[in-house]
């Protein structure tokens, strides 16, 4: 393997590499703004210049391969100094509002000008102004902030499959937006806030709720779909603030769509169900459990759960049924018109998938037959589900039954249901999911339930310990 | 898509391609023929331009809006461009731009209203030993001077 060395450190490249991925392996970091792993490279923003030993001048380092015998300083004076000249010129304009901005504390600009920029501006020209578009519910514009390294333009090009972002003009009066100011389309548009390396794309849904150096970082799977993207849930206090994706070039490389992004907020509605209810009223475990106990004990039930459910859950409610309701039957349910992962397929060019529960794969590989195999149901039916797995689906296999609901639920769906145990959130929980590829990711939990509400698994075990209990007395 | 542009410009396209690698190469000549029939780009055309090259009309957008030459707005029958770089600046633009403004009576980047002028900024016309310099359309007229500007827009005033 051909060799480089980078700042006096020797290190193997492999041909096509350019100088930030081999300098990143090295351990030595080199700014960026308009380059990203996941985009083409444009050596646009200069940010990024090492010297190259027998080449003339600086080079930029997101162009530049590495090669045989090549020798990169990336802290030479020329380097300092160059990046000192391009960080001034990209503050020309730049507001420095920071205080009132969302991107403060994980903002690229702010790093690299406190690591490289001066800390005095010899500018004092009046700043260049726009007025901003609307670009939709998803991303807020401030154009002032932006450094023009077209990252959004290449995402929406390259990654989106969509070319909605555009440069008009150029030089000092540049503006990059959306084409004749249209909102934004793509279902991708999240990604926009997560690549732009300054303030000037923002996330609406984000926007002054929490300040970034606040956050905690929870690093978990999306439940959106059985694609099973990896993301993080930022939260602080108990409460989310907002979910970015976490690299993962299997799987869903540095990108999230939306759906998955803002899934979250049905975790946190306020209509979220999170005391045991019996009908209309509001019970007691201790009861919840007596009535679970006596709709149950004895019969033999049909048991729906979602494939939004962890392995773990599923198989305890499998070890449950063999224990303790013998006979009874085990059917999974999830997204209208994908029963089994057969029909299970890519619904966009991009990342989404049909199946919108995360966990098909998994409950296909338990034993779990699809409900589509359910014949006729018996008079009490327990409905399990993680809170993303269609009830509409199941509830129309079974009406007119008595149903016990356990899971997640809102106010709205548990009308029909004579019995709901509240159950815990994919945010609330640990456990084991397996996407439409068979790749067995973990879940983590970010948030800590209520103490209203209760694993599956510990319902289960409560109302076995009940059974047993009386049959000894 | 209801088309806009000539078989002249068609024609003219058919024989360009040949000369360039690729038919994204083709975009700035394309733009060239298109104003060449319009005077102006209109977004009709500029989405033609993009059907027949093959990308986003988006993409032809920022190239058009890149490039001051191309026109997105309509212009009069004498385009008259000043250059106001630096030699251009030092030898007396600003005092052409500011007469040409007062002579026609619109600023710069606007139209007289009988159709006949449109006045616009230009960075450097590469005219700089001859500064200042302008261009009137596709014509170059250079080492400018007030009276030279004014004998000028006096001549294509009586030949409409």
């Amino acid at each position: 393997m051909p060799k480089c060395t980078i700042d006096g450190k020797e290190i193997e490249v492999k041909p096509g590499e350019n100088l930030i991925t081999v300098a990143k392996r090295a351990g030595v970091d080199i700014p960026v703004f308009c380059y990203h792993p996941g985009l083409t490279v444009v050596a646009q923003c200069r940010m990024c210049y090492v010297e190259v030993e027998k080449m003339p001048k600086l080079q930029t380092a997101c162009s530049t391969m590495a090669a045989e015998g090549m020798v990169v300083k990336t802290q030479s004076d020329p380097v300092v100094k160059g990046r000192a000249g391009t960080m001034e010129f990209l503050l020309l304009n730049h507001p420095l509002d920071c205080p009132i901005c969302d991107k403060a504390g994980e903002c690229d600009l702010q790093d690299n000008s406190y690591g490289h920029g001066s800390a005095y501006m010899r500018h004092s020209e009046e700043r260049r102004t726009y007025v901003d578009v609307d670009m939709g519910p998803v991303i807020e514009k401030n154009m002032n902030r932006c450094i023009h390294c077209t990252r959004c333009i290449r995402f929406g090009e390259e990654v989106a499959g969509i070319h909605e972002m555009v440069a008009i003009k150029r030089g000092n009066n540049i503006d990059i937006t959306t084409i004749d100011g249209n909102p934004l389309k793509t279902e991708y548009a999240g990604n926009y806030a997560d690549i732009c390396p300054t303030g000037s794309l923002t996330l609406r849904d984000f926007r002054f709720r929490k300040r970034a150096w606040m956050l905690k970082k929870t690093a978990t799977v999306c439940e959106g779909c059985s694609k099973g993207c990896n993301m993080e849930i930022q939260h602080e206090g108990n409460v989310i603030y907002r979910c970015v994706p976490r690299e993962n070039l299997e799987i869903n490389k540095h990108w999230m769509c939306d759906e998955g992004r803002f899934n979250y907020h049905y975790t946190q509605d306020p209509t979220r169900v999170l005391t045991p209810r019996s009908g209309e009223a509001t019970i007691g475990w201790e009861n919840a459990i007596q009535n679970l106990k006596d709709l149950t004990d004895g019969k033999k039930i049909t048991f729906l759960v979602g494939s939004d459910l962890t392995q773990e859950e599923l198989a305890t409610v499998q070890e449950y049924i063999n224990a303790y309701q013998k006979g009874s039957s085990i059917h999974h349910f999830g997204t209208d018109g994908v029963s089994e992962s057969v029909d299970d397929g890519q619904a966009d060019k991009i990342l989404k998938m049909k199946s919108k529960t995360s966990n098909l794969s998994g409950a296909e590989k338990l034993g779990i037959k699809s409900i589509s195999h359910l014949k006729t149901a018996t008079d009490v039916v327990v409905v399990i589900r993680g809170g993303r797995a269609d009830l509409n689906v199941a509830l129309k296999q079974v009406q007119g039954k008595k149903l016990i609901g356990m899971g997640v639920f809102l106010e709205k769906e548990i009308s029909t249901f004579s019995l709901v145990l509240p159950g815990l959130a994919f945010t609330e929980k640990e456990g084991t999911i397996i996407n439409h590829a068979g790749i067995e990711q973990k879940i983590k939990r970010a948030i800590v339930p209520k103490n209203t509400v209760k694993a599956v698994s510990e319902v289960l075990m409560l109302a076995a310990n009940k059974k047993a209990k009386e049959a000894v007395v | 898509m209801e088309k806009h542009l000539s078989d002249k410009f068609y024609v003219a396209m058919k024989k360009l391609e040949p000369r360039y690698p690729n038919k994204k190469a083709l975009i700035l000549p394309a733009l060239h023929q298109a104003q060449e029939e319009f005077g102006w780009l209109p977004k009709e055309a500029l989405e033609e331009v993009a059907e027949y090259i093959g990308v986003h009309p988006a993409q032809i957008r920022e190239v058009a809006s890149f490039y001051t030459m191309y026109n997105l707005k309509p212009v009069g029958k004498n385009h008259l461009k000043i250059c106001t770089n630096v030699a251009c600046c030092l030898r007396g633009a600003d005092e052409l731009m500011n007469f040409a403004e007062k002579k026609l009576g619109i600023k710069c980047g606007e139209s007289t209203s009988d159709g006949l002028f449109s006045l616009s900024e230009e960075e450097c016309l590469g005219a700089c030993t001859t500064a200042p310099a302008m261009m009137a359309n596709d014509d170059y007229i250079e080492e400018l001077d007030v009276n030279k500007l004014n004998e000028y827009i006096e001549k294509m005033k009586v030949l409409k």
